[in-house]
């Protein structure tokens, strides 16, 4: 409803374009009037909402799907002001001169620098999009992107309390996590092409003071991320709601395959980075090494990751580097729960 | 950036400050995010406020519209009208029974917790269904030492002659929800319905091998709990 409200402004305003000046005096207004009237009408059907919360399939989506919005918000509201704050402070050209040439010694970098950003996924990938914009080399911002909700201490912290007297699993995680940002940042740096991170570097900050700037970035960040955050989070919901349980069951178990089963699993659940490590304690029917790679995949690979990556940096960038990221999680995991787990 | 996207950016900020003031974010996530929320809330309607003043003060589409108009459509923002409209007029209820099945459930063992027995009181031990199934595990639940527990959570399933209590675990958000499940044996008459919140007395019976058993000996149907979750 909402999205079909969308264009029927856009439209509105291509009408009315004639006279631009015209045109622009009037378009805020008609923005309102559609939020008023989105808000109105669903007011006026919510009797219908109601017996639609009635069916339990239904309540079990909707309850998932605000609380996936709703605990991605705080997370969201600090990756956006770091952007916006980079956006207004940093200067043009700064980033460039301070990183490492040498995506060999960039990546790396970027990878352990991670650890300095407590939060999760949600909250990354709008400073990662903002990095490049200020010409930071693709590769280390987009290495920077994958390890910082995987390796930073808050993350660390809950996996050592869900993992009680196993220390080897946060060595395994933040190893395996650093290793596999880092290929994944220096296949980047040798195979990837610029030009699919277009839309990051169009997105040019607002002109004006500082403060108007500062306002600016994080008013469409928050708006761009916010609007694929919802799209995510209604696909992890569905996804959450539809897939049963015994699908997992019957892959459970060690080796290879049930590392493969977990893997995807986190990518249909999309939880928060740092919460996953509750779940993948829970998993018990699966190995050590399934539960690892669970957790090395979900904050670096996700539904609603991915929707907030094609909102970032495009569709046709999505489509290539959520593959490579999560054969490289995968991979990493593989190896580091064969050495330490 | 419009009007519009003021408008929704404020619309946001509300419903987070209406869930926290209302406490009924705790049926979505965890209790100590409400602060974060509150804080997010009142930062995103004073961004929300800001742009607003500005795309309305006049004189300024002429100034600001030098640069590309793409980057200031509120664009796939409009989505978020989606949970807004939503949380603004019916709130989705806590996770119930039809999630038990489908959430994978939360192994007790782990941790292999070791617990000190029970005082033989005459007042029941309130505890969590987490702690019920742990101590249940631990030397096949001697600890509990007869003592008589209680118990709140809500029924998962019924069967003749008897129920399972469960209740959800969350570590961050409903989305990351494990549910700990527990079966109420010895009941008489029919068991509550499905979904409804009970508060079970009782004492551990040996014998449960996967779902510990509580032996009930009152039930207690009541209101759903403010902090729905363990």
């Amino acid at each position: 409803m909402a999205r079909a409200a969308g264009k029927d402004v856009a439209l509105g305003g291509a009408d009315q374009g004639d006279l631009d000046g015209r045109s622009r005096a009037w378009r805020p207004d008609a923005g309102i009037a559609v939020v008023v009237l989105v808000i109105v009408a669903a007011a006026v059907l919510r009797p219908a909402l109601v017996d639609l919360l009635d069916r339990p399939a239904v309540a079990h989506w909707a309850t998932i799907f605000v609380s996936i919005a709703i605990a991605a918000m705080p997370f969201l509201v600090l990756g956006i002001s770091i952007s916006a704050a980079i956006a207004a402070f940093v200067p043009p050209g700064f980033l460039p001169r301070i990183l490492p040439d040498r995506p060999a010694l960039a990546v790396p970098v970027a990878a352990v620098a991670g650890a300095a950003l407590p939060g999760c996924e949600c909250g990354s990938v709008p400073i990662a999009g903002r990095l490049v914009s200020r010409g930071a080399p693709a590769a280390a911002a987009l290495t920077f992107l994958l390890s910082a909700p995987a390796i930073n201490p808050v993350v660390l912290v809950a996996t050592a309390v869900a993992f009680p007297g196993m220390p080897e699993v946060v060595a395994a995680r933040l190893l395996a996590s650093l290793l596999a940002a880092t290929v994944v940042g220096l296949v980047w740096a040798r195979f990837g092409r610029d030009s699919l991170l277009d839309r990051a570097r169009r997105s040019h900050s607002h002109g004006g003071t500082r403060l108007s700037v500062l306002a600016g970035t994080a008013q469409h960040d928050l708006l761009q991320a916010g609007g694929f955050l919802i799209v995510g989070a209604a696909t992890a919901a569905t996804l959450q709601t539809v897939v049963p349980r015994s699908v997992l069951d019957s892959v459970a178990g060690s080796g290879f395959f049930a590392l493969l089963a977990l893997a995807g699993l986190a990518v249909l659940m999309a939880i928060c980075s740092e919460a996953d490590a509750f779940v993948a304690a829970s998993l018990t029917q699966f190995s050590l090494s399934a539960r690892l790679a669970f957790m090395v995949v979900g904050p670096m690979v996700d539904v609603k990751l991915i929707s907030l990556q094609v909102g970032t940096f495009g569709g046709r960038f999505a489509l290539r580097f959520a593959p490579l990221t999560f054969v490289s999680a995968v991979g990493s995991a593989a190896l580091v729960a064969w050495w330490l787990l | 950036m419009t009007a519009a996207g003021g408008t929704i950016t404020i619309l946001i900020g509300a419903v987070l400050l209406r869930l926290t003031v209302t406490d009924t974010y705790s049926r979505y996530v965890r209790p100590e995010l409400g602060v974060f929320l509150t804080i997010s809330g009142i930062f995103v309607i004073v961004l929300g406020l800001a742009t607003l003043v500005g795309a309305l003060r006049p004189g300024r589409n002429a100034a600001a519209h030098d640069h590309d108009h793409d980057h200031d459509a509120v664009g796939v923002g409009w989505l978020l009208l989606a949970p807004i409209a939503a949380l603004l007029l019916v709130a989705p209820p806590t996770l119930g029974s039809y999630g038990v099945g489908r959430a994978a459930a939360i192994d007790i063992r782990s941790g292999g917790a070791v617990f000190d027995s029970l005082p033989r009181s005459s007042a029941p031990r309130q505890m969590t269904l987490l702690e019920f199934g742990q101590r249940a595990f631990d030397h096949n639940g001697s600890n509990f030492n007869h003592a008589s527990v209680q118990l709140t959570g809500f029924v998962s399933a019924t069967e003749s002659r008897g129920f399972q209590l469960a209740r959800y675990q969350i570590a961050c958000c409903a989305a990351d929800a494990t549910p700990v499940v527990i079966q109420v044996v010895g009941t008489s008459g029919d068991p509550p319905p499905l979904d409804q919140w009970v508060t079970v007395t009782g004492t551990f019976r040996p014998g449960g091998r996967e779902i510990p058993k509580l032996a009930a000996t009152s039930i207690v149907e009541i209101a759903a709990p403010n902090e729905p979750y363990e």
